[in-house]
């Protein structure tokens, strides 16, 4: 039998949440198209975490355990997964598209050279045929593709929920030679504190590439965070064009934000940015383009250009307080 | 030194998006192109090697006529050469047949560091750079924020969260370069003026002895694009700017936030 293999990712020595958002829909495929559910755990002295993995849906989990791979390596993680695929006969492959999963899974898919798919947000099977939906230009578009064979698909976190239920499971240790890799690992830097922290706002006011100009953050965005009592935000445009430093980046390589008001002003709504501030309690977006993604996120939205409406809600907002 | 950066032309970022009529893709025919933002850092990393020492740099880019303007524009940049892979068929690649054909490229050329953006603005796929570093087996590094070149290279991968792992690559090697890795110069007038006289190379598949990229050999089809369908979205506020605000002060004010 064919068998979907789900590649777990390991940090700080634990399997990452997304490992089960993984069997969640490795599960599914399985179920709709014959498939096996099987696992691979790689790192330094996983075997226990490895068990675990297993009988929380899992299936058979396959084990290489090596000092080599304490920390991700790109040319050991690679071996580590061929010697998983072909151990488990796998036919399809899913990794998290996460910083080690887009180093490593495009790779895999040229080494077997079969279909390759990342950043998926669903995954369905019928047969050998699998389909795959996936963003396109930044969020402004959705794509299926479709699949006959064998295919490496990474999976965005966050795309499902985590497999919470517990099933049979085995490990088994994998005898995969690792060795030899090229790229060495030299350390990981943390990044530095820098003083502003938007988690802790209560209110977060960005800014994105509409905003157009460096000074209309001062001018504009920073009054309508000071009225509200708020911290000022940006996407990752405006900090990747020296607007603003780093420090006020909201998304998934900036802060993670959970305020009770986000307003994101000229924003179109980039996956990366969504991540980092969706969890926000109520979110208001002004922008010109209708059709820009953030207003599917946003509980409340303004079609407009948003310097008629940012400075007109600042003089509001400075009045409301008296 | 031989640095190769492999360049691909994308609807300009604020280009109107209309789903073309077969429902595969968009209409491409009435928009404005621009080199693809990730590519534009990963060209001025080639470019700060050769400011600072002897380096050769070759853009290489796949795609129709149109593609000669991103090809131009990174010459007049600072880009010693330009092979443009013109050829119908290549166009209709997916992510490998594109990386097999770059890798064709690669084989010919034998660049030192080959640099890539590390995603595109139109197929987010984040896929050719590292499998051409396979099919090339080269070791490699994605989402790279900056790089220090001497015997290896060394390279500050972004993680999650603002954190950086810090790699070293033996070379010859490959890094894919991720927006805001450094100040992306514009091509002065002068460099336009001395881009005419540096030579762009036209190849086919053909000329590259490709054979397994192309229409032919995608592996994962494009059924369908579509606009996301809106679901759970926002409640659009209308009426006079004053109507607007008024709305919204209500609801920050039962938020508790005014």
């Amino acid at each position: 039998m064919a068998s979907v293999l789900v590649v777990t990712e390991v940090n700080n020595g634990a399997i990452r949440e997304s490992s089960l958002e993984l069997v969640s829909f490795a599960r599914k495929v399985a179920e709709s198209s014959g498939r096996e559910v099987k696992s691979l755990v790689i790192g330094s002295g996983v075997d226990g975490i490895a068990g675990e993995f297993a009988g929380k849906g899992g299936g058979e989990t396959l084990v290489v355990d090596s000092a080599d791979a304490a920390n991700y390596n790109v040319d050991v993680y690679k071996k580590a997964i061929l010697a998983g695929v072909e151990a488990a006969g796998a036919d399809l492959v899913l990794i998290s598209n996460t910083p080690q999963g887009w180093d490593v899974a495009p790779r895999i898919a040229a080494a077997l050279d079969c279909a390759f798919v990342s950043d998926c947000t669903n995954v369905e099977a019928s047969g050998s045929s699998t389909t795959f939906t996936r963003r396109v230009f930044n969020g402004k578009l959705d794509a299926q593709l479709s699949v006959e064979g064998t295919a490496v698909a990474s999976v965005q976190p966050g795309a499902t929920e985590p497999f919470a239920g517990s099933a049979d499971g085995s490990t088994t240790a994998l005898d995969a030679d690792v060795s030899g890799a090229r790229a060495k690992f030299v350390e990981i830097k943390q990044s530095e504190s820098t003083g502003i922290d938007l988690t802790k706002a209560d209110v977060v006011v960005s800014g994105g590439r509409g905003v157009g100009d460096p000074d209309k953050f001062a001018e504009v965005i920073q009054p309508l965070a000071d009225a509200l009592g708020g911290a000022m935000g940006a996407s990752r445009p405006v900090v990747d064009a020296g607007w603003l430093p780093h420090a006020h980046q909201v998304g998934s390589s900036g802060q993670v934000v959970t305020p009770k008001l986000y307003v994101a002003a000229g924003i179109s709504g980039a996956i990366q940015h969504l991540v980092g501030m969706k969890g926000s309690n109520f979110i208001v977006a002004i922008n010109k383009d209708a059709d820009a993604p953030i207003f599917e996120i946003a509980d409340v939205g303004v079609v407009a250009d948003l310097f008629e409406i940012v400075p007109a809600l600042t003089e509001a907002a400075n009045a409301a307080k008296g | 030194m031989k640095v190769m950066v492999c360049l691909k032309q994308v609807p300009h970022q604020d280009a109107r998006l209309d789903v073309n009529a077969d429902g595969t893709w968009i209409q491409d025919g009435n928009i404005k192109f621009e080199i693809n933002s990730y590519d534009t850092y990963a060209l001025e990393e080639a470019l700060k090697i050769k400011d600072a020492g002897e380096a050769d740099v070759v853009v290489v880019s796949i795609g129709p006529d149109r593609v000669t303007q991103a090809l131009r524009t990174a010459l007049g940049m600072g880009a010693d050469r330009a092979i443009h892979v013109k050829d119908d068929d290549a166009d209709l690649s997916d992510t490998l047949g594109c990386a097999k054909i770059l890798a064709a490229i690669a084989k010919e050329e034998n660049p030192d560091i080959v640099f890539t953006g590390f995603m595109s603005d139109d197929g987010n796929f984040s896929a050719v750079a590292p499998m051409l570093a396979e099919l090339l087996d080269l070791p490699s590094a994605t989402g790279v924020l900056s790089v220090e070149v001497g015997d290896s290279l060394k390279c500050e991968r972004e993680l999650e969260g603002g954190a950086l792992e810090v790699v070293e690559l033996p070379k010859p090697c490959l890094a894919a370069i991720q927006t805001g890795a450094n100040q992306v110069r514009y091509a002065s007038l002068k460099g336009i003026m001395q881009a005419k006289k540096k030579p762009v190379d036209v190849k086919t598949m053909a000329d590259l002895g490709v054979s397994d990229a192309g229409a032919g050999a995608v592996k994962a089809k494009i059924e369908k694009v579509y606009v996301p369908p809106k679901g759970d979205s926002a409640e659009i506020l209308s009426g006079s700017t004053d109507e607007i605000v008024g709305q919204l002060v209500t609801k920050i004010k039962e938020l508790g936030v005014l």
